[in-house]
């Protein structure tokens, strides 16, 4: 009765920026006597059947959405466009969907994995970039909408390659090669291409996207790396070189063992310490460690700066620096070891990096009242809720056996039940990033929710 | 003797089938006219049929608009009936005959929304982000200033003078002899759909987000409910303004708004279906609840005792694409995806 994976109408996303050709392959695609009923979004306004096709024109709205503990950002227009489409009685047999030059495919490709309907009848069968052969040139060192569309990208396709010689193009190949080794590259001149090339590919899916982009779906931290050390006690020195900032914001926690329970409870524990005020650390100067230890290493005019560190017990250790340790060629230092870090990771850093961007954690004791907090927070939320970019907390609802977990995005939020506490001590952790925050205000709001 | 008393108790609805017709079609909409003497029904590929609501004789096939139907409207004296579509109009047919009436531009190339108002001669229609109001002869008399992003859905208070309007930020609130908004409740995200209560106190929405608004129309305030399997698209009200029907899952989750509201409360739900719930109507007078879902199954619950009071599942095909009760409460107009349509009288 249901329709089955296979029933699902492919979608194609066309990437590239203006002038690469997108235009003129769709308009090849809508012509070209392949006997297939295809729906076209364009970005641009007016409906139009052409012979068998349709092309629906198609105004951008991104919204961000909250998805239980993923937030991400995704197309309404599409949700609005694609489900009505999917009722007609003729059905398409594939989709495509053009996006703007300078568009990130992340919002698009979302869209698909959010909403169940489009999930039920659509797959998102490749995103194909265009590539302008020789004006590329312009954009892939220092645009990220470049980059992000080729490393997206299922099928990139090398367009007016009369424009160039063979040797740049070959040059460019190998370039965006070592960007994204796993697309299939095809090479065109006026987007001339052979159709099986570009649809029903079967490219995509979200474990793939993964791999070039861990952090396609994940939150945003206010820091950029981590990395796991496992240390014997002794003095250590944590050694910096110039970079971009003078001074770098870095959490060191104990971590009890490597399982990934306890890694997440570390996370949240450096999110909570990234919030708490910073300690300034001059060079010379002892990191501190632990929860709560929020150090700003600040860095020497010139040269390398050491910091040090003694280690009393023995075992693993979490560093999460607010960049990237290669940004300043930072590196650990033992007496006569220099550690490597295990598992290190990289984070998806805030959009905002105004100095007045900070992030306040709270932590309280006792069970909050569920009214008294709804209150609170749309009071907080109508009033402060274009500076509070980000919310997320844990909270001890009274009445509740479960923990309850929560997040919001500027005013959107959304809290569910999770675990229940068991025989864990209830309490509340609540974190907000924002603009201008109030830590005070923050802290007395939140502890008048608790239950009298 | 105890068999006896198990008897009385165990009185349940039933259906009965009234009549069955096909329109070939995905039903994008099905509408009772208000003397429930006619059922309208849209296909999404166009065209609109008018059937008896007694017999099912076809009285109307209306060809509605040449790129979609959207959605359609009865006017209060079941004389007039407003449609939108993908051809950038809003239509107004005459019944009785089958005539178009009037011929209005939506304002955008995809008109999504329309409503008449149940109490005075005025239409409301959505395109995009322009909104529209008419009367009945299909003069414009007013445009809004644009919305902020596409409306999503509108819907007239129960007295007819004030409607409602959602879109990606929330909900405006307009009085029809006025230019500007009365009130705005803004909400940072996506609003798919609101709902009225009937006596006007609540303005309920559906969201993306997976979330249910209750907005207190009075002060401006919401109550957030969390926890929905997916997004918000069904809602219905009781008549008594007591419980609000939601879907977004497998589940119907009904939460009673009566004392001091729904706040902090758990809901009731409702389990019987296999597949997500996509509609949900509560009776005019009554407190039956149907509800209709992807599993192409109708169930008729009595929220109180929260049980199915009625399953049915043999019927349909194909995932339940509409449903409505007729206006005396005593039969239902339920429509598949594949365009099977079926009226049943319901008895207590």
């Amino acid at each position: 009765m249901l329709k089955t994976a296979d029933a699902r109408v492919p979608v194609t996303v066309l990437t590239g920026f203006l002038g690469s050709g997108k235009t003129t392959l769709l308009n090849r695609i809508l012509t070209e006597n392949h006997g297939k009923k295809i729906a076209v979004i364009e970005n641009e306004f007016g409906e139009v059947g052409i012979d068998n096709d349709l092309v629906i024109g198609a105004e951008e709205e991104i919204f961000e959405m909250n998805n239980g503990c993923i937030c991400c950002t995704v197309r309404g227009d599409l949700i609005r466009i694609l489900g009505h489409l999917m009722k007609r009685r003729d059905k398409f047999d594939y989709i495509m969907i053009e996006t703007t030059g300078m568009a990130d495919p992340g919002p698009v490709a979302q869209t698909f994995y959010v909403d169940d309907d489009m999930q039920q009848k659509l797959h998102l069968d490749a995103i194909v970039t265009l590539v302008d052969a020789k004006h590329i040139w312009e954009h892939i060192d220092d645009s990220d909408e470049a980059k992000e569309q080729l490393a997206f990208a299922d099928v990139i396709l090398l367009n007016k390659i009369d424009l160039v010689s063979p040797e740049d193009l070959e040059k460019l190949e190998a370039r965006i090669k070592s960007m994204n080794s796993m697309a299939k590259i095809y090479r065109s001149r006026d987007a001339v291409v052979e159709m099986d090339n570009i649809l029903n590919v079967g490219g995509f899916n979200l474990d793939r996207a993964l791999e070039i982009d861990p952090k396609f779906m994940e939150p945003e931290y206010p820091f950029e790396w981590s990395g796991i050390y496992q240390l014997e006690a002794g003095a250590y020195e944590w050694v910096m070189g110039e970079g971009p900032d003078p001074a770098m914001g870095a959490a060191l926690l104990p971590l009890a063992n490597t399982g990934l329970a306890t890694k997440e409870a570390t996370l949240m524990d450096a999110v909570l310490t990234f919030s708490d005020d910073e300690q300034e650390i001059q060079a010379g100067e002892a990191m501190r460690l632990g929860r709560g230890q929020y150090n700003q290493l600040m860095l020497n005019e010139n040269g390398e700066t050491v910091f040090n560190f003694t280690i009393q017990e023995p075992g693993y250790y979490t560093l999460f620096t607010e960049h990237h340790p290669e940004e300043f060629e930072a590196f650990l230092r033992g007496a006569d070891c220099a550690p490597e870090p295990l598992e290190p990771r990289e984070y998806k850093p805030d959009h905002e990096h105004d100095e007045e961007v900070t992030s306040v954690g709270i932590t309280l004791t006792g069970d909050l009242q569920l009214e008294k907090l709804n209150g609170w927070l749309s009071q907080l939320l109508r009033v402060h809720g274009q500076d509070i970019f980000r919310m997320k907390g844990v909270l001890s609802v009274r009445g509740w056996d479960e923990r309850f977990v929560f997040q919001g995005v500027h005013m959107l939020f959304d809290g569910r039940p999770d675990r229940p506490w068991g025989q864990d001590l209830r309490h509340n952790k609540m974190i907000f990033i924002g603009r201008n925050l109030d830590r005070a205000m923050l802290e007395n709001g939140f502890r008048e929710c608790l239950a009298s | 003797m105890m068999q006896r008393k198990r008897k009385t108790k165990a009185a349940q609805p039933s259906l009965k089938a009234l009549w069955r017709a096909s329109i070939d079609d995905h039903p994008i909409g099905l509408a009772w006219s208000p003397d429930g003497k006619t059922l309208a029904v849209a296909g999404v590929s166009g065209p609109i049929t008018l059937f008896n609501g007694a017999d099912g004789a076809v009285q109307q096939q209306l060809p509605g608009h040449a790129l979609d139907t959207m959605a359609i409207s009865w006017h209060k004296d079941s004389r007039l009936l407003a449609s939108v579509g993908q051809d950038g109009k809003v239509r107004l047919w005459h019944a009785e005959t089958g005539a178009q009436r009037a011929e209005m531009p939506g304002g955008a190339s995809w008109v999504e929304r329309v409503a008449f108002s149940p109490a005075g001669d005025w239409l409301v229609s959505a395109a995009g982000r322009k909104l529209r109001l008419w009367n009945s002869s299909g003069q414009l008399l007013r445009e809004y200033a644009d919305a902020k992003s596409t409306i999503t859905d509108i819907k007239w208070r129960y007295d007819g003078k004030q409607f409602a309007v959602s879109a990606y930020n929330g909900v405006v609130l307009y009085d029809p002899t006025e230019a500007e908004a009365l009130r705005r409740f803004q909400w940072q995200g996506s609003t798919l759909t609101l709902e009225w209560s009937p006596d006007g106190k609540y303005i309920a929405t559906g969201d993306q987000d997976s979330t249910v608004h209750f907005w207190i129309t009075k002060t401006g305030k919401d109550l957030q409910m969390w926890g929905y399997e997916t997004k918000v698209l069904e809602l219905a009200w009781s008549f008594n303004s007591r419980y609000l029907a939601t879907g977004g899952g497998t589940q119907v989750v009904t939460w009673d708004c009566s004392g001091k509201g729904p706040a902090n409360t758990r809901p009731i739900m409702l389990e019987g279906h296999q597949h997500l719930v996509k509609h949900l109507k509560f009776q005019r007078t009554g407190l039956l609840l149907a509800s209709g879902g992807n599993d192409g199954m109708l169930a008729i619950w009595k929220v109180n005792k929260q049980k199915p009071a009625l399953l049915v599942d043999a019927v349909f095909k194909a995932p339940i694409a509409s449903l409505a009760w007729s206006p005396d409460d005593s039969c239902i107009a339920v429509a598949d995806e594949l365009g099977a349509l079926s009226v049943a009288a319901v008895r207590r």
